[in-house]
């Protein structure tokens, strides 16, 4: 994500406060929409008879699906917490 | 090499990821924000004119709020790990019982109701695991939480669920000293759940092991998950600093990372305990991170402080700092060195690997040893 031109403080806000809120909600954001899809794909399946919803619970990932499983959730870590990152590589002392 | 063990908590779909989560949460949290903040603190440094270096970037680094943000969520993913152990092995307590019940009938636990909790340790929960190391679950819930929680904490850069490359390490330097060394009595003062200590017994089929510690459900623990891997280790109740066990009754006594854990003052107690524990001849091995302040830049050094301070380590500056060479020779040791033990899973009598070099974090450990003269 690209930051906008003009980003105007809001007065009286604390930047530690700004950038907690700023998470909170990508990381709600994050986990509602994979939330929801996944309940859809579940339904879906199980009302196919794909599969059951025990064998997710008994799913265990062969190494490369683990390996992309994992791919995936350093991308959700740096998505929610890109923040303090940025805030990190331009602060001055 | 065994990649789990019988007692090691299960995790569930969602657990998995939970937990997973936070070992990728820290990984970034270092990676991406440590060096920049390195920076920040050499920027603050006021210089060798100030006898209170460490301490005024430590303060000085509370008015940057990326610190403070940093400090904040490295703090959370600590207490999102040990959320996500307990709820998961309170989940399975029953089975975990249930297991360690059905333990082969080897080795003991030797409880002491009365044992009083060091002051170093009753201070606060170490690395922030709720009840700490004492807490006395019903069976063996705690334990169960330390082992797979240390586990996670430790990124798999320890020898994965087994956390157990120290106590390898352990032998290895063993043999690297030692070669001829054939250990038939063995004690580990602070074993935790025995994550070392089995690894120890691996080498040694034929030697009586014990290890010590002072948490009653994490001994419990200890006791069943070494009994499912075939080790008969006898557990005992006690502090360290003053054993009670008999003077001159073992070939080998070592400590894994248990100094950064106790105090100044018990670092030298312990090191003297383990001197009389021994039997003339007998070798002394204690094992740490492989840090050493005086080699750190200002940003590991206040790292320091900060582990202390909001990961309630009681000691990280103490045994990173300590002179151990001194230490175990006025202790009365003789045959003392001091240095670098590489980490491995395989130590083999030929191996080597000690070297007055460190390799890095989970490639080295630092190690002191010593002869009990005799």
């Amino acid at each position: 994500m690209t930051e906008p031109h003009l980003r105007r403080p809001i007065a009286g806000l604390d930047p530690a406060e700004d950038r907690l809120l700023a998470m909170i909600a990508a990381l709600a954001s994050e986990v509602t929409i994979l939330r929801e899809r996944l309940d859809t794909v579940e339904r879906l399946a199980e009302a196919a008879g794909v599969l059951s919803r025990a064998e997710i619970e008994a799913f265990a990932p062969l190494p490369e699906a683990g390996a992309e499983r994992d791919a995936l959730r350093r991308r959700a870590i740096e998505k929610i917490f890109r923040p303090l990152r940025d805030a990190s590589r331009t602060m001055k002392a | 090499m065994p990649s789990s063990h019988p007692m090691m908590p299960e995790a569930s779909h969602d657990e998995a990821a939970e937990q997973l989560f936070v070992r990728d949460f820290k990984t970034w949290l270092s990676g991406e924000v440590e060096a920049d903040l390195a920076s920040l603190a050499d920027a603050l440094d006021p210089g060798p004119g100030s006898n209170q270096r460490d301490e005024e970037v430590y303060e000085a680094l509370h008015g940057s709020d990326v610190f403070r943000s940093w400090a904040s969520l490295r703090r959370t993913s600590q207490e999102l790990l040990w959320d996500a152990i307990e709820r998961s092995v309170n989940r399975q307590a029953a089975d975990l019982d249930a297991a360690a019940q059905a333990a082969p009938p080897v080795g003991s636990v030797t409880l002491d109701p009365d044992m009083a909790c060091p002051a170093y340790l009753g201070d606060a929960d170490v690395h922030l695991m709720p009840g700490g190391y004492m807490r006395d679950t019903p069976g063996v819930a705690q334990g169960a939480i330390m082992d797979r929680g240390g586990a996670v904490y430790m990124l798999g850069r320890n020898g994965g669920l087994m956390n157990d490359m120290r106590g390898h390490s352990v032998v290895a330097h063993l043999f690297a000293r030692f070669p001829d060394a054939r250990p038939l009595r063995i004690l580990e003062l602070g074993c935790g759940v025995g994550t070392s200590l089995c690894a120890v017994a691996s080498h040694f089929p034929d030697a009586e092991i014990g290890g010590l510690d002072v948490g009653a459900s994490m001994l419990r623990y200890a006791h069943a998950r070494a009994a499912h891997m075939g080790h008969a280790v006898h557990f005992i109740q006690a502090d360290a600093e003053a054993t009670k066990l008999p003077s001159d009754s073992y070939d080998l006594v070592f400590s894994a990372a248990l100094f950064h854990e106790t105090s100044e003052a018990a670092i030298a107690r312990i090191v003297a305990e383990s001197l009389r524990l021994l039997r003339p001849g007998g070798i002394a091995i204690h094992l740490e991170v492989p840090q050493r302040y005086e080699e750190m830049d200002r940003w590991n050094r206040v790292r320091g402080r900060i582990e202390h301070d909001f990961n309630n380590e009681p000691a990280w500056k103490e045994a990173i700092s300590a002179d151990y060479v001194a230490a175990l020779t006025m202790a009365g040791f003789a045959d003392v060195a001091a240095g670098y033990q590489d980490s491995t899973a395989a130590p083999t009598r030929d191996g080597g690997g000690f070297s007055a070099t460190s390799k890095g974090v989970f490639r080295s450990w630092f190690v002191a040893s010593g002869r009990k003269p005799g």
